[in-house]
């Protein structure tokens, strides 16, 4: 195998045997899941939970790289921007596969609840925790906060794409001015959102527990996952010929460097979670841990150590592994690890006594994954697939297009920039 | 005593980054060894002009980082649990948990150090005096010229043959360094 980002990259891969993949999966995963919903409802809620956090991670990770790409005005990133447009676009899609959870909050019975404050507010057994936390723990303020969280990755996501693709046909400078304009408030919007997001939809499967920290864990973990994915989009893009011109090797290193930050922050993040519970020994936070370290729940979180931080963060240490065909590998076990790290936060509650790969996930993840699949496949051949007449294209390309002053006071110098004085 | 002063390489001037770029390139395919290029800037790509291979100086850091990140675990073990034990808030004698902060800071620490001294010792820094810094027009090389130098300890020197060749690379100005 070679690498991914060699200049004289080798030929397209026939990738039409494939072609089928996405509408297969939701055929399978569907009928599956709609099978399991009617088998065993509650293992159903919280199988599709698992999937949707686990896509959610995409999208919210394909939005923030477009917003952090503006807020940087960075040259390199041009050349991925449109993947991460259509991967931010996803996240509209989410919002109709948030469906089977509200109508689960909305019509479950108490006992089939995904969220046990629910139960709760239902048989009106609130306990001290859950009454300190109104009025936001209410079902209105449940779907509220789904709404502004879906409202604003609407917005942001389509208006960062839509200035993007009117700029390939315009190529006006005041699209940029848009997209940072966009970029600039989304920022925030995105940082209280999916803060949001990962209290009202993870987090709440145990109310009773504190911790500052479950936003940007969330956070770190599914940029972190997005990263890889957009490594091995840009490699596949590049081999099957629409980024041969502008993938270089500079943008495969960048995407590995960010790699690697994440690699970092995401264990940053988890051990201080972690170390900051440990040392405070309180027990209305310690007992999220507790049980997370019962039956072989224990050799999951030693997973996470070792799998999602030690082995990428060994493997991504040397400055030229980035650049070699172990990345594609490696990003297949990114998304095993953020499943694993998903399923973790998720899953004790359903199944205290230990972790078990329920078909349910796999069906949930094969539909929800297929979906998106086709989705980010249509508007990827709907669109040019990089920003044609950005204003940073041509440095992306590493070509120099010397301002006209310059060029006058170099010939008047006697200097011929453009052959570099080899005469 | 100015008869016996020995020659230490040829230099080459040249105006744009871009001409420094194509001669390193052809003295790079041409297998010299000692020579080295001078620019008042970073130049994007001329790691590779040079041919130059991955730094060797990561291996430093990544020695000091282990050093430091074990002798932080061994030390705290060895304090609270062997040699002066005390029970503090409950916890356990030793527990990589509470021990972790002091042993990170010891990995930055003395990763950092093996990245400044490996650096010093891979560029043999140090030292007090560098032929070039005698040359008159050298001091450019912090304003607006770029310098390309082959040493006369490179196998492949001959003071004929290397002032061609680096007359072919479109430099103006090469003149002879004393040592």
């Amino acid at each position: 195998m070679s690498s991914p980002t060699n200049s004289n990259t080798p030929a397209p891969i026939d990738l039409s045997p494939w072609r089928r993949v996405p509408t297969l999966l939701i055929a399978i995963g569907g009928v599956l899941a709609a099978f399991g919903a009617f088998h065993d409802y509650k293992q159903f809620s919280y199988s599709w939970l698992l999937a949707f956090m686990f896509f959610l991670s995409l999208g919210l990770g394909g939005l923030i790289l477009v917003i952090l790409h503006h807020l940087f005005d960075a040259a390199w990133s041009v050349v991925i921007r449109r993947v991460c447009e259509h991967l931010a676009c996803l996240l509209p899609i989410m919002a109709f596969m948030f469906i089977p959870i509200a109508l689960n909050v909305l019509f479950a019975s108490p006992e089939m609840q995904i969220y046990p404050w629910i139960k709760m507010l239902k048989t009106h057994e609130m306990d001290h925790a859950l009454a300190s936390k109104q009025p936001l723990f209410t079902v209105p303020s449940f779907f509220i906060v789904a709404a502004i969280c879906f409202g604003s990755w609407w917005l942001f996501s389509n208006r960062l794409r839509y200035w993007s693709l009117q700029q390939d046909v315009t190529g006006a400078a005041v699209c940029t001015r848009m997209m940072r304009r966009y970029a600039a408030f989304g920022v925030f919007f995105f940082a209280i959102t999916l803060t949001f997001a990962a209290i009202m939809w993870m987090k709440a499967l145990q109310h009773e527990w504190f911790s500052t920290m479950y936003g940007v864990y969330y956070f770190a973990g599914s940029v972190w996952m997005t990263i890889f994915t957009v490594y091995v989009l840009t490699a596949l893009l590049k081999r099957q010929g629409p980024l041969r011109p502008v993938a270089t090797e500079k943008t495969f290193y960048f995407i590995g460097t960010l790699m690697f930050a994440f690699t970092v922050f995401y264990a940053y993040i988890t051990f201080f979670q972690y170390f900051i519970i440990w040392n405070a020994n309180v027990p209305e936070e310690t007992f999220f841990y507790v049980l997370r370290e019962r039956g072989n729940w224990f050799w999951v979180s030693m997973l996470i150590i070792f799998g999602h931080f030690f082995l990428p963060f060994l493997l991504l240490l040397r400055i030229d592994v980035k650049l070699t065909w172990l990345m594609i590998p490696l990003a297949v076990w990114a998304w095993i690890m953020h499943f694993v790290d998903m399923s973790f936060n998720i899953m004790p509650v359903l199944h205290p006594e230990g972790y078990h790969l329920d078909w349910m996930d796999l069906a949930c993840v094969a539909f929800i994954g297929g979906v998106l699949a086709k989705m980010f496949l249509k508007s990827f051949n709907a669109h040019p697939p990089f920003p044609q007449k950005d204003p940073r294209i041509a440095e992306t390309m590493d070509v120099y297009v010397a301002p006209d002053e310059f060029v006058q006071a170099a010939t008047a110098r006697g200097i011929n920039h453009k052959s570099g004085g080899s005469h | 005593m100015a008869t016996t002063s020995q020659k230490y390489g040829i230099l080459a001037e040249f105006e744009t980054p871009a001409a420094a770029m194509h001669a390193a390139e052809t003295v790079r395919d041409r297998g010299f060894r000692k020579w080295d290029v001078f620019t008042p800037f970073p130049v994007h790509g001329m790691d590779k002009a040079m041919g130059i291979k991955n730094s060797k100086v990561g291996w430093f850091s990544f020695l000091g980082g282990v050093t430091g990140y074990t002798s932080g675990m061994v030390m705290i073990w060895w304090m609270n649990a062997v040699d002066y034990p005390i029970i503090i808030g409950g916890k356990p004698m030793f527990s990589p948990f509470g021990a972790f902060p002091p042993c990170y800071e010891l990995t930055i620490l003395l990763g950092a150090f093996g990245a400044l001294f490996g650096m010093l010792f891979m560029n043999r820094l140090p030292r007090l005096h560098h032929p070039l810094l005698k040359h008159r027009r050298f001091a450019l090389a912090t304003h607006d010229r770029f310098f390309l130098v082959i040493e006369t300890a490179d196998p492949k020197y001959s003071e004929n043959e290397t002032r061609k060749l680096l007359e072919s690379t479109g430099s103006k100005r090469i003149e002879l360094v004393e040592e």
